[in-house]
């Protein structure tokens, strides 16, 4: 029966390449789907990750706190030494590749008003101490003109293009921030040293640590942010649960009082972008489902075409004493070979392409679309185990739901009026 | 000899709309081992239909059917399946071999569906295609064959698996004299010299020439049997 079916593939041999084609380009397209749908998830993953870190700290309820004093996190920089140390000690149970190289930035946000060129506007200014690669990174994701503030910087302040064009300000102008009431100096004055083209522009301006430390409070911070640079997929981003709850242990043992902080992770902080990335998953599957519905008609109908054209013979089988259940097997053979084919040549050159778009790629001209959906320029393409078994699932499914009707009305012939058919 | 097919008042019905068409009315039949015999009659008189009922191709409006005393037109389909597999052989009119299998293939097809080993299978067929010298064209696609060439294809293939009974609905019907007289020449001498039992369904006077029995059917009733005789000018010929 196996050959029988594997010689009436070649029967029509045009026909049955033409199906596998299509097979193929839907497998491919699936692939290369799951593949942009994972470089979008990550590019927000990183474009999160890198500007809030995978890990926070803030002071404990800190959600329904609005006082600014009691908002901070006093004498910032030993909480960060010691934060430092404990992540050292975290390798049992997690993937200890995803969690090296450690980015701590200290990052102090003082509300405020910024005045310039006689307009002024309300702004939170964000005050950061970024690692020199962590600088380098945001620098080349979001600096449009000009330079970001080094730690420890008191004269430079970078604002976001909307707010810069807002204020009538260019580079090298003169800004004021008043932020009175606060801790620190409660004003400062700030050269325009480089422009940011990011979400939320109209309202960001960014400084040294230092320098906002001086405006709004002295050696204190409102959180620390925990980056770690492996930590790049959307799909790897379990491990930070089991990192977090290790840390709080390893920062407690240290001595630190972690009560009064709140430790969460990206997702906690943000729940709106991790419920989308979630649910996005849901609509790539349905999605995907309607490619192989499209692919399962296309085999149905050759099957089917197939099924008509030997409707004589199927009466002769069957009178000779082919028994029905061979006749559909032999059907969802010649369907599930057919899907095969397509479904092995589409996945090799899918994951080939996959394979290239992981080592980054992006789409020249449309940079200022991604920076306005939060994305990075430049995205990097992921496909899960998970995605990879639901294509193979998929394709084997079509194989068998489009070969069942066209199979089991073969079956179903009697033999004395099927070998009187003629196909004229 | 013992009675090896019998139809016990055989009826044939079928309905087109509210107009109902009598195929068979009341046939008995009995067929007898080693027996090589035809069922004749003009178009549309019920033999084809008769052959079919008695094969288990079809089932009948009344009446019974029985193989070696046993009653088959109450099994099931699938039990009607096996039953075919196991006791019946054959031959159609338009020859009906699978296109896309070699005639070895074609002859060992009713053996792979009893599950015969391939070995096994291939020697019983090869030896089917010899006994009606088709072996030198084994490897051929029905394509490749003449109309004679793939109708002793088609005999092989009943023979091959050794069934009780071969048969043949208008085996000579698409077929020129000398092709036609060279089969029959070759069904006879299995009936003789193997015993094979044959029925056909004919109105061929070259095949109703060599039979030993004829039933024949007008109207779908079985209105008389004969022996015939062989008719001079087959005989003169040398094909018989």
């Amino acid at each position: 029966m196996w050959l029988l079916a594997w010689r009436n593939i070649w029967r029509k041999k045009w026909r049955s390449l033409l199906t596998a084609f299509a097979v193929g380009v839907v497998v491919y397209l699936t692939l290369i789907y799951f593949g942009m749908v994972g470089a979008s998830q990550n590019g927000m993953y990183q474009s999160i990750s890198q500007n809030a870190g995978h890990i926070q700290l803030r002071v404990a309820g800190y959600r329904d706190i609005h006082d600014f004093d009691d908002l901070l996190i006093d004498g910032v920089a030993s909480l960060t030494e010691q934060i430092s140390s404990a992540v050292t000690s975290l390798n049992s149970d997690i993937d200890t590749e995803l969690i090296q190289d450690l980015q701590v930035s200290t990052a102090l946000e003082v509300p405020g008003l910024l005045e310039g060129d006689g307009r002024s506007r309300g702004i939170v200014l964000q005050g950061i101490d970024q690692t020199d690669s962590g600088r380098e990174r945001y620098a080349e994701e979001y600096l449009e003109a000009g330079n970001l503030p080094t730690p420890g910087d008191l004269e430079s302040i970078a604002l976001g293009n909307k707010l810069a064009t807002a204020l009538g300000v260019d580079l090298g102008d003169t800004v004021y921030m008043y932020a009175p009431g606060t801790e620190g100096y409660g004003a400062a004055a700030f050269t325009v040293t480089g422009l940011l083209n990011i979400a939320g522009a109209e309202t960001f301006a960014v400084s040294s640590l230092l320098a906002a430390q001086d405006v709004g409070a002295p050696e204190d911070a409102s959180r620390v942010e925990l980056y770690f640079p492996n930590l790049r997929r959307f799909v790897d981003d379990p491990v930070l649960g089991a990192a977090r709850d290790q840390l709080v242990g390893a920062l407690a043992e240290a001595g630190v009082e972690v009560d009064a902080l709140e430790v969460e992770l990206w997702r906690e902080v943000d729940p709106s972008i991790s419920s989308y990335l979630a649910s996005s998953e849901g609509i790539t599957t349905v999605i995907t489902g309607l490619f192989f519905v499209l692919a399962g008609l296309l085999v149905m109908n050759t099957v089917y075409l197939s099924v008509m054209e030997r409707i004589k013979e199927f009466g002769v089988m069957i009178a000779l004493g082919t028994k029905r259940r061979n006749v559909v097997r032999m059907m969802l053979g010649e369907s599930l070979f057919i899907c095969a084919v397509g479904a092995s040549v589409g996945g090799v050159l899918g994951m080939v392409s996959l394979w290239r778009m992981a080592q980054g790629f992006s789409f020249p001209g449309m940079e200022e679309l991604f920076v306005e959906y939060g994305l990075p320029a430049t995205l990097y393409a992921s496909i899960s185990p998970d995605q990879i078994v639901l294509t193979v699932v998929f394709t084997v499914l079509t194989g068998i739901l489009a070969a069942l009707f066209p199979a089991f009305t073969a079956a179903r012939l009697e033999p004395v009026e099927a070998m009187r058919f003629s196909a004229a | 000899m013992s009675v090896l097919l019998q139809a016990k008042q055989l009826e044939k019905t079928y309905r087109v709309g509210e107009v109902e068409t009598y195929a068979l009315r009341g046939v008995d039949l009995d067929v007898t081992e080693g027996e090589f015999t035809a069922v004749a009659g003009p178009s549309g008189s019920g033999k084809s239909t008769l052959l079919h009922l008695l094969a288990g191709l079809d089932k009948p409006s009344k009446g019974e059917v029985y193989l070696e005393g046993e009653r088959i037109d109450t099994l099931s389909i699938a039990q009607l399946a096996n039953l075919r597999l196991a006791n019946f052989g054959f031959v159609f009119q338009a020859y009906n071999l699978i296109p896309v299998l070699s005639a070895l293939e074609n002859a060992a097809f009713v053996l792979e569906l009893q599950g015969v080993p391939k070995k096994e299978r291939e020697a019983r067929a090869m030896e089917a295609l010899t006994v009606l010298d088709m072996d030198q064209y084994a490897s051929r696609r029905p394509n490749q064959l003449s109309g004679g060439q793939q109708q002793r294809v088609a005999v092989a293939r009943a023979l091959a698996s050794n069934p009780s009974v071969i048969l043949a609905d208008e085996p000579t019907a698409n077929l020129d004299s000398t092709t036609g007289l060279a089969l029959i020449e070759h069904m006879k001498r299995l009936n003789e010299q193997q015993g094979v039992t044959f029925l056909f369904s004919t109105h061929d006077p070259r095949l109703l020439a060599h039979v030993k029995r004829i039933a024949r059917v007008e109207d779908g009733k079985i209105v008389g049997e004969d022996s015939p005789q062989r008719e001079p000018e087959l005989v003169a010929s040398g094909a018989a």
